[in-house]
């Protein structure tokens, strides 16, 4: 009966979240293309292809590492909700974590996708109303705030989740946790190998030591 | 030479760049239709869709008030309306200001220097563009490929796709959590003490009061960010 209800909803899923990223895509080229005709400034093919060619030498490579390395936090939903509002690792896998241990959800049931998307929605309904607001009261709210809160929201907030969301994870699996925060240190400390190759290997490190456990605890059992 | 930031702060603009933000908007509200049509079908219960959505909205009230300040510093650099779509879409500040930065770059001129005007804008905005819809091209595309990288490497065992998932998640954030211990000072500081803040409260407080779990991330983040700060002024910074 759940299975039933998880291939419905896995192709549901589909259905929204395909068309309305590549949608997305592409309503992003709107205000340049309008700025371009109107006051004909359209740049050189050359210029723009030599930045396009910057930020895929950048950013390139998380295009594909972020969405496979996020996926099993996420779910298929939360996946396409994520990487169209963006804010995944300081909003929405905190969230959505936090969704199923207070629902006492467990992954990969349709329960847990509920629960995760119900809460990543909501995290984006959040994030939309902020940033609007900045839109319009926001150099005036910022001119009256004192230093010390601007200095700890811009600087301290993520790190201060990514912290909470670790420690969350570490209780139900510390051992997995040690090689989590240890493979990346370890090689950041030792060698100049590229943010992307690091995710790479703290999430694939991570798995295969998880998996070396549940092996090793499975014959024992 | 102001006036391309007059055009960038237009009101067709904010008009055009609204498209997107909707869209954003409209996909939300696409799931949480659907999320709450299928927890009736299949009998989930309401509380766990209420609960869910009641955490959503308010653990991201830290994080948000973050993009909230961080927004503003944008707005000046590339103009309200462009700062508004791409803080509400894929791309944190310091992507956005490198994608704006390399377009710039490649136009021969400093973002906002001399000699940046409406063409240099437009590879910015190309560029910004480009850049995110790498994200989305790709999601866009491969989503149903990774539920099949999932299902291939938890082999339909339960109990092992719990602990991936887990494991995953901590690989991630082992490694952002990394980057900021090594960074030191305020931003180990928080990072550590939003984790040992999460910890106590999970195993501590929660038992007794289980109410607690759903603001816990609020608090360990607010201590987190206490720590930090009062270590910068203990510093003297």
């Amino acid at each position: 009966m759940e299975n039933k209800f998880l291939v419905e909803w896995k192709r549901s899923c589909v259905r929204i979240g395909a068309p309305t990223n590549l949608i997305a895509a592409a309503t992003a080229f709107i205000p340049v293309l309008w700025l371009c005709s109107t006051y004909d400034c359209w740049p050189a093919l050359n210029t723009v292809l030599a930045a396009w060619g910057m930020v895929v030498l950048s950013f390139g490579a998380f295009y594909i590492v972020e969405p496979i390395s996020y996926y099993a936090a996420l779910g298929m939903s939360g996946t396409y909700l994520s990487f169209l509002s963006g804010n995944i690792g300081n909003m929405r896998v905190p969230v959505a974590a936090l969704a199923l241990d207070s629902t006492s959800s467990q992954p990969g049931t349709l329960q847990a996708e509920v629960a995760s998307t119900m809460a990543i929605c909501g995290s984006i309904i959040t994030n939309l109303a902020f940033t609007t607001m900045a839109a319009i009261v926001g150099a005036a709210v910022v001119s009256i705030l004192p230093q010390f809160i601007v200095t700890a929201l811009t600087r301290y907030a993520a790190a201060a989740i990514f912290g909470g969301t670790f420690g969350n994870f570490a209780i139900k699996y510390p051992k997995i946790a040690i090689f989590a925060i240890g493979i990346p240190f370890v090689l950041k400390m030792t060698t100049g190998l590229p943010a992307w190759v690091l995710i790479v290997a703290s999430v694939f490190g991570s798995l295969a030591v998880a998996r070396f456990f549940y092996v090793r605890e499975g014959k024992a059992a | 030479m102001d006036d391309y930031l007059k055009i960038a702060n237009s009101g067709m603009v904010w008009l055009l760049c609204s498209i997107t933000v909707f869209i954003a908007l409209l996909q939300a509200i696409l799931y949480m239709r659907m999320a709450r049509k299928t927890a009736l079908e299949a009998n989930i219960p309401q509380d766990v869709v209420k609960t869910s959505f009641r955490i959503g909205l308010i653990s991201a009230i830290g994080p948000a008030m973050g993009v909230f300040i961080v927004m503003v510093g944008l707005m000046a650099a590339i103009g309200g309306p462009m700062a508004w779509t791409r803080l509400s879409i894929i791309g944190a500040a310091p992507t956005e200001l490198t994608a704006a930065t390399f377009g710039a770059q490649a136009s021969g001129v400093e973002l906002g220097g001399p000699g940046y005007g409406l063409t240099a804008m437009a590879v910015s905005w190309f560029t910004m563009a480009l850049n995110g819809a790498g994200w989305l091209v790709f999601t866009g595309l491969f989503t149903p490929s990774l539920e099949k990288l999932r299902e291939k490497m938890s082999g339909g065992d339960t109990k092992w796709l719990i602990v991936l998932s887990g494991a995953c998640s901590l690989g991630i954030f082992g490694y952002l959590n990394n980057n900021e211990i090594v960074k030191g000072g305020g931003n180990a500081l928080a990072s550590i003490c939003g984790a040992l803040c999460m910890v106590f409260l999970v195993k501590c407080v929660v038992p007794k009061c289980p109410k607690l779990m759903e603001y816990s991330l609020g608090i360990a983040m607010i201590a987190g960010m206490a720590c930090a700060v009062v270590f910068d002024v203990m510093a003297g910074k």
